[in-house]
């Protein structure tokens, strides 16, 4: 299946310096102060978990794994969580699972502070979700363009 | 929800009928002539996009006509807009964080 090419852009600009926002990104406990609950540990090819409330379809559960590590400057990760149903032997092909990547990026700042960026890419939408955030179902008539604005 | 929601479009047979179906009513027949496959495969994709919401049945006389309902979609659209605000949530959350964690005096 081909890896999605959808992804989400998040920068932020933090006043604590690049150590501390490293720290906040790569320790436990810290993390799940803001994340969620994990065992994170900052070592390439380190498998871990993120676990939260299980919502919906979603079992809680975001599987991770480390792709790169540079300290204080650069952390990747696996980032693949999804339906519930996965365990109930009912997966499919049609992308529901989502098998994405994180990204963050630590940058000082001109002022003791930090830039950090996030990128988390990969997200396999398939055909339908395309279609429904693109401009090809604006064209497809009053009916879904008024749905999708009053639910979007 | 938007599991079933996917599985229902992520045919490509049940996605296009689902576009023509919200542009106007149908009836089986009239969908047949749109599609290369058989009457009884349109009916199939019916009662998948029916059950799960995205399409409305109404009977008039012997024919049965099908319309599209993009309402249906609504658990998908909330499903990824949730998705586009975790983020920034949880980046909020992190600022808050770091700003009442103690200077880090590792080292100095």
């Amino acid at each position: 299946m081909m890896k999605g090419n959808e992804q989400i852009v998040c920068e932020h600009t933090l006043t604590a310096p690049p150590a501390q926002v490293w720290r906040a990104l790569t320790e436990p406990e810290l993390l799940a102060a803001w994340l969620m609950k994990n065992d994170i540990a900052p070592v390439t090819g380190q498998e871990f978990s993120f676990r939260a409330q299980p919502m919906g379809d979603w079992n809680g559960i975001v599987d991770c794994e480390v792709l790169e590590v540079i300290p204080e400057s650069k952390l990747v990760y696996t980032w693949n969580g999804g339906a519930s149903s996965r365990d109930s032997g009912k997966n499919d092909d049609y992308g529901h699972k989502m098998e994405t990547t994180v990204t963050w990026t630590i940058a000082p700042d001109d002022h003791g502070g930090t830039l950090l960026k996030l990128v988390h890419h990969g997200f396999h939408l398939d055909d339908f979700a395309f279609k429904m955030m693109g401009m090809g179902w604006k064209s497809k008539g009053p009916a879904i363009e008024q749905a999708l604005a009053a639910v979007a | 929800m938007q599991t079933q929601l996917m599985r229902a479009l992520g045919d490509g047979t049940r996605l296009a009928i689902f576009e023509r179906l919200c542009l106007r009513e149908h009836t089986v027949s009239e969908l047949k002539s749109h599609f290369d496959v058989s009457q009884p495969a349109v009916s199939q994709h019916l009662g998948v996009l029916k059950r799960c919401g995205l399409v409305r049945e109404r009977r008039a006389g012997r024919f049965a006509h099908y319309r599209g309902h993009p309402e249906g979609l609504r658990p998908m659209v909330q499903w990824l807009s949730h998705y586009k605000q975790f983020w920034p949530e949880k980046l909020d959350a992190l600022s808050a964080m770091l700003k009442e964690m103690p200077l880090d005096d590792e080292g100095k």
